[in-house]
C-alpha cells in the first residue's frame, strides 16, 4: 500500500501552496496555490511571459520553487527523495510543447520508449500497448514513420501517446494546440476529452488559446504576472469582470507594447495614399 | 576596480565550469556499468556500438591521413638537418619515437575532438533546445545514463584504437620515406623501430588517450547541456565544444609530458 493509494478520492491530485519562484531579483511566480481535483481537465490560462511555463515545470519536478509546495497525489515532491519523486514521475504523462519526440527513434518506438525502460512488460505485450495508444490518438498507420516526417499535429498527437503509454493518472499537456491549424486543433481538443472521460485521467493543459480552452476546461485558472488571478468554471470565467481578464478575452491591445503609436498610423496612412 | 571585477568574474566563471565538469564526470562514471556488455542494459550497449561507429570508425580515414601526412613531414623535415651530419637512419628514431610517444595521440584527439566533439555538442544540445532532455527526465530516464554515458563509453574504447592505428600510420610514413631516400626495406625499418621504442612509451601513449578521450566527449557533453536560446545556441555550443576540447587536449598532453618528464620516464636509452 503505498502513500498515493490511501490517499481519499475527493482529495486533489495536486495541490500547489505558495509557491514562489524568482530568477534573479525577477519573481515569476508570486504564491500561487491551485488544486486539481481527479478526473477533471483544468486548463491554465496565460499570456507570454505569466509565468505558466514555469509553473508546469514545478509541477512535473524539473525545477524547485523556493518556496512553498506541491504535492501530486499526497507526496511532496518539493522535499522527497529522488526516488520518490520518480515514482510520482511515473504517474505523470508530460507531452511538451514541441513534442520533444526522439528524432532518432520512429513513432511506435517512441512510444514504447517508456514502456521498455520502466517496465518488465514482454515485447508482445508492449508491441500491442503501443498499437492502443496510437489507434486512440488515431494514428496507428504512421508507426513506422520517424519525427521529422511528421506534420505539427501529428508530432502533438504522438507526444500524447507516449505521455500515456505508462496509463499515469495525471496527464500535463503544454501548449497542446500552439501552431495548429483550427482543424487539427479542434481534433486534439476532442483527443483530450476523449481520453478524460474515457479513462478517468486528470489532465492540466497550459495555452493561451481561448477557443481550445473553453471547449475542454472544467476549470480554468489565469495566471498573471507570476500570480493567480481567477480559479473559475468556464461559465463563472467568462463573466469574471478583472481588468486583465477582460483584456484577455476580449483580444485588447497592451497599452505600452500592443498598441500602434499614432505617428506610424499616420505615416501608414499617408504611404497608403 | 574595472580590471579586479573582470579577473573576478572570468575566476569565477572558471571555477564553475570546472565543478560542473566534476560534477558530471562522477555522475557519468557512476552510471557506466549500465552501459557495459552483460552487466548492463543491453539497449545501452546497442546505443554505445552506434556510438562507437560514430565517434571511432568514422574517424579512421581522417586520423589515418592526418598521421600519414605528419609523418611524413616529420621525415622531411629531420632528414634535411640529420643528412648534413651523415645521420639519416635517426629518422627511424625519431618518427617512431615522436609517435608513439607524443604525435600519435595527439594528432588522434586533434582529429576525433573536430569531429566528435561538435557532433555530442550538437547533439546533446539539440536534445536541450527540443526539450528531449526534459522529456527524458519527466519519464524518470536520466539523460546521463540515457544519453552521455554510452557516448563515454565509446569514446574511451575507440580513442585508444584508433590512437594505436595512427601511430603505426605515422610510423609507416616515416618508412616510406626512408624508403624512397635510402632503400630501406621494411624489415630493417621496423627492427629499427622495435628497437627504439619501449614498452612503456605504448603504456603511456594509452594512458594519454584515455584522457584525452575523457576531457573530448567530456566538453562535448558539457557544453551540449549548457545550451540555452534555441538552434543559435546549439551553433555556438559545438565551437565552444571544439575550441575547448582542441585546448584542453594540448594543455593535457604538456602537463603529461612534463609529469614524465621530470619522473625521468622519457630519457631515451
Amino acid at each position: 500500500m503505498t502513500h498515493s493509494e490511501s490517499q481519499n478520492l475527493d482529495d486533489p491530485v495536486i495541490s500547489i501552496r505558495e509557491v514562489s519562484v524568482s530568477y534573479g531579483s525577477r519573481r515569476v511566480l508570486d504564491e500561487v496555490d491551485l488544486d486539481v481535483h481527479r478526473g477533471e481537465i483544468l486548463v491554465l490560462l496565460g499570456g507570454s511571459g505569466s509565468g505558466k511555463t514555469t509553473l508546469l515545470k514545478q509541477v512535473v519536478g524539473l525545477a524547485k520553487p523556493d518556496t512553498g509546495s506541491i504535492r501530486i497525489n499526497g507526496v511532496d515532491i518539493t522535499s522527497c527523495s529522488r526516488r520518490e519523486l520518480t515514482a510520482v514521475r511515473r504517474r505523470i504523462g508530460v507531452a511538451f510543447q514541441a513534442g520533444a519526440l526522439f528524432n532518432s527513434l520512429s513513432v511506435e518506438d517512441n512510444v514504447a520508449l517508456p514502456l521498455r525502460e520502466l517496465t518488465r512488460l514482454a515485447d508482445s505485450t508492449i508491441e500491442l500497448v503501443v498499437w492502443m495508444k496510437l489507434k486512440a490518438v488515431g494514428l496507428a498507420d504512421a508507426a513506422r514513420l520517424y519525427p521529422p516526417e511528421l506534420s505539427g499535429g501529428m508530432r502533438k498527437r504522438v507526444a500524447v501517446a507516449r505521455a500515456w503509454a505508462l496509463d499515469p493518472y495525471i496527464l500535463v499537456l503544454d501548449e497542446p494546440s500552439a501552431g495548429l491549424d483550427p482543424i487539427v486543433s479542434a481534433g486534439l481538443d476532442e483527443l483530450i476529452l476523449f481520453l478524460k472521460t474515457a479513462f478517468r485521467v486528470t489532465i492540466l493543459v497550459v495555452t493561451h488559446e481561448l477557443e481550445s480552452a473553453f471547449r475542454i476546461a472544467d476549470r480554468i485558472a489565469m495566471l498573471h504576472a507570476g500570480r493567480l488571478i481567477a480559479v473559475d468554471t468556464k461559465e463563472q470565467f467568462q463573466s469574471n469582470s478583472h481588468p486583465w481578464i477582460r483584456r484577455f478575452l476580449d483580444r485588447q491591445p497592451d497599452q505600452v507594447s500592443g498598441g500602434i503609436p499614432e505617428g506610424l498610423m499616420a505615416y501608414l496612412r499617408e504611404i497608403q495614399r | 576596480m574595472r580590471f579586479l571585477e573582470q579577473v573576478g568574474r572570468s575566476t569565477i566563471s572558471w571555477a564553475e565550469d570546472a565543478g560542473a565538469l566534476t560534477i558530471q564526470f562522477w555522475a557519468v562514471l557512476r552510471r557506466l556499468s549500465r552501459v557495459m556488455p552483460i552487466v548492463g542494459k543491453k539497449r545501452r550497449w546497442r546505443t554505445a556500438m552506434q556510438q562507437m561507429y560514430a565517434i571511432g570508425a568514422s574517424a579512421l580515414p581522417m586520423s589515418g591521413i592526418m598521421s600519414l601526412c605528419t609523418g611524413f613531414i616529420l621525415a622531411l623535415q629531420s632528414a634535411s638537418e640529420l643528412r648534413r651530419f651523415g645521420a639519416l637512419e635517426y629518422v627511424v628514431d625519431l618518427v617512431a619515437v615522436g609517435f608513439t610517444r607524443e604525435l600519435g595521440p595527439l594528432i588522434t584527439a586533434i582529429a576525433v575532438s573536430g569531429r566528435s566533439a561538435s557532433a555530442i555538442s550538437a547533439e546533446v544540445g539539440t536534445m536541450v533546445v527540443t526539450e528531449e532532455v526534459d522529456a527524458l527526465r519527466v519519464m524518470g530516464l536520466e539523460p546521463v545514463e540515457y544519453t552521455l554515458a554510452p557516448k563515454y563509453l565509446a569514446a574511451l574504447i575507440t580513442v585508444p584504437c584508433l590512437t594505436v592505428l595512427s601511430t603505426l600510420c605515422g610510423i609507416f610514413a616515416g618508412y616510406l620515406f626512408l624508403a624512397f631516400s635510402i632503400d630501406m626495406t621494411l624489415r630493417v625499418y621496423f627492427q629499427a623501430v622495435a628497437e627504439s621504442i619501449l614498452l612503456r612509451d605504448i603504456v603511456l601513449t594509452l594512458v594519454k588517450s584515455v584522457v584525452f578521450a575523457t576531457i573530448i566527449v567530456h566538453v562535448g557533453c558539457l557544453e551540449g547541456l549548457r545550451v540555452s536560446g534555441g538552434p543559435e545556441g546549439v551553433g555556438r555550443s559545438t565551437t565552444t565544444a571544439v575550441v575547448k576540447s582542441t585546448f584542453l587536449v594540448i594543455v593535457a598532453d604538456l602537463a603529461a609530458t612534463a609529469v614524465f618528464y621530470l619522473m625521468g620516464w622519457s630519457a631515451v636509452e
